[in-house]
């Protein structure tokens, strides 16, 4: 079904990507934590709702910014695991030696789109910084909070997409080019 | 440029983009950008990201990561084997007992997890080797633990209903009420044809089972079946009842699956926990992606006037609304070949809704509908997830085998969306009877 490969970052790498692996993984703990804690605090909010009867201020703001959050957090662990869903029909019906080829394409178109996305990314951060937006809540939370997670992700993100086109193209990850995934949904 | 046209150029880059292999959300970035870089100028990209950050500020997409996890919970201990079981020894004086409680537990595993491939994997490492045992034809095992498996998108609480609530501004809770009726007479279609199949290939003295089981060894499984059961019944009443939002009873019952893991499973090693958390992260954040990305395409559509050009089109060629309805089945049928569920939803639906809708269709129906056309995806080449998953559960039964048993399947699909287009009823008959009319 999926096939995750949980040691990419095998010994043969050379340090820094090895060093891009593991802070990918760093991430993907960070993602789960923080998904963990949305679950906990939607639970809190409903019983401060439901059984203390007393409204509730920050919790419903908190988990959609821990969701966002955990979203582009999570995407360099999964594109680390090859978890990002792709159409492979062209790809398996090609031979080895364009099958790389392609799959060289697709990092490379990869790395330039999140490249644009990450500069207008960090101009939205910078602009909420810089003007001191906050959020239209009584909570009023500083906007740049949780507008950060879009550039930092992002950024981390093409980080790994590199790291693999890296490995790609001197081919040190043999296994790479086979990209596999997991449609469940 | 007439926005037809537009949205026709754009049609064909996103199939050129997505089939180079390109990962779908970055896939429907590149589409997004490119045209709006084109058509509206390189100052309509300083957008994106603020789109991409709206899309997913929702508190109802939270129901996705909690379902998820709600599922993945599930699916890691040893229910699925437990559910079969239990259905076994309960039905095992009923005619073609064991087809029956395999998809049985098909459904109420796909209830459980919303997942199709975990529901193929879960039921079929028992199911199968069973059937197998008893002597069901290997068309016969393969094909309808495959084709049962489809039914976690359809059985609610299904991952795929929420985005489509969420992609159409329905309400979840209804979508879910919908597909409940459509998912009892796929799993009553699949029942007779599972039968019918084992007497033609001349086995059928075996569909009429044969061991029998005491009483004590029919209640002595129902503890480790019923806490999962009880979770998700507990989850839909109190969507219905309107106690909680989706999100807020997903997430009460994501923290209530992982207690009855840990408690009846004894699955309190660390590992084994991380690893539902994992999986799950890992699938909503590919998920969750998906939807920021298909929420950027959607802007630059209707942007550049696509989306209403192409309804405004549509509606002027006044052309018979089931003539329509089967052209967009012929069209969902071959994006699902394709593509993940929900993509295709995420794509198509916010372009279809208002057509179908303007024509006079249910939004509730049409999701129905929607779904088989993507659980008909789930078993069919090229993609069919599930027929892999049963590949790799039962290696010795070939992947023809596995093909041929399955295509019956798709057709008792197909005569399930002709069935539900004559009686619209049975789709729409559950939701309005408890939640009153659709607006």
């Amino acid at each position: 079904m999926s096939s995750e490969r949980l040691t990419t970052d095998d010994a043969t790498l050379p340090f820094p990507l090895r060093a891009i692996g593991a802070i990918s993984t760093a991430c993907g703990v960070l993602a789960s934590f923080m998904i963990l804690a949305s679950v906990l605090i939607t639970c809190q909010m409903i019983w401060v709702r439901f059984v203390l009867t007393k409204s509730t201020v920050w919790q419903t703001e908190a988990v959609i910014y821990l969701m966002i959050g955990a979203t582009l957090i999570g995407l360099p662990y999964v594109q680390k695991l090859r978890g990002h869903v792709s159409v492979d029909l062209l790809e398996t019906m090609l031979p080895p030696r364009m099958r790389r080829g392609l799959a060289i394409f697709t990092l490379v178109v990869t790395t330039l789109m999140m490249g644009v996305m990450l500069f207008y990314a960090w101009e939205m951060f910078h602009l909420a910084w810089s003007r001191g937006w906050k959020s239209e809540t009584v909570w009023a939370v500083p906007l740049w909070i949780p507008y950060i997670s879009v550039p930092l992700g992002l950024f981390l993100f093409l980080l790994q997409v590199l790291s693999d086109l890296l490995a790609l193209i001197l081919r040190l990850d043999p296994q790479s080019i086979e990209i596999t995934q997991d449609r469940r949904h | 440029m007439d926005p037809l046209i537009v949205g026709g150029l754009v049609a064909l880059a996103t199939v050129i983009v997505l089939f180079s292999g390109v990962s779908i959300g970055v896939g429907l970035l590149i589409v997004a950008a490119g045209f709006l870089l084109v058509f509206d100028g390189a100052r309509s990209l300083e957008a994106l990201p603020e789109v991409f950050y709206g899309e997913l500020n929702s508190f109802a997409l939270l129901s996705i990561p909690m379902f998820i996890i709600m599922g993945a919970a599930i699916s890691s201990t040893r229910a699925g084997p437990d559910l079969y079981e239990a259905l076994e020894r309960w039905l095992t004086r009923v005619p073609g007992g064991l087809v029956v409680s395999n998809l049985g537990a098909c459904a109420l595993f796909a209830a459980m997890s919303g997942s199709s491939p975990a529901t193929c994997a879960a039921i079929g490492k028992m199911g199968i080797p069973e059937m197998r045992k008893r002597g069901y034809p290997d068309e016969v095992a393969a094909g309808s633990i495959a084709a049962g498996g489809t039914l976690g998108i359809l059985i609610p609480p299904s991952v795929t209903m929420i985005v489509y609530g969420i992609a159409t501004e329905t309400s979840i809770g209804r979508l879910f009420l919908a597909g409940v009726l459509p998912g009892v007479l796929l799993v009553c279609l699949f029942i007779a044809w599972a039968i019918y199949d084992t007497w033609r290939r001349g086995a059928g003295h075996v569909a009429l089972g044969g061991i029998s089981y005491t009483w004590a060894q029919k209640i002595e499984i129902l503890p480790r079946v019923l806490p999962f059961l009880a979770i998700i019944v507990g989850v839909l009443y109190a969507l219905y009842g309107g106690v909680a939002t989706p999100s807020e009873t997903a997430a009460v019952g994501a923290l209530m699956c992982f207690i009855v893991a840990i408690v009846v499973y004894r699955m309190y090693q660390p590992s084994a926990l991380w690893r539902v958390l994992r999986d799950s992260t890992r699938e909503s954040v590919m998920i969750l992606f998906i939807i920021g990305a298909a929420g950027v395409f959607s802007f630059m559509l209707s942007s550049l006037f696509v989306t209403q050009s192409v309804a405004g089109w549509i509606a002027d060629l006044d052309v018979n609304r089931w003539v329509l309805m089967a052209i967009i089945n012929v069209f969902l049928l071959v994006a699902g070949f394709f593509l993940p569920p929900v993509v295709v939803i995420l794509m198509s639906a916010p372009i279809l809704l208002p057509i179908i809708t303007s024509v006079g269709f249910d939004p509730y129906w049409f999701a129905v509908i929607l779904t088989i056309n993507m659980e008909i995806g789930l078993i069919t080449p090229p993609v069919g997830l599930n027929l892999y998953v049963i590949n790799g559960i039962a290696p010795d039964i070939s992947l023809r085998k596995i093909l041929a048993g399955s295509l019956p399947f798709v057709l008792c699909m197909v005569l399930a969306i002709v069935i539900l287009s004559i009686f619209p009823g049975i789709t729409t008959w559950l939701p309005n009877t408890l939640m009153g009319p659709a607006q």
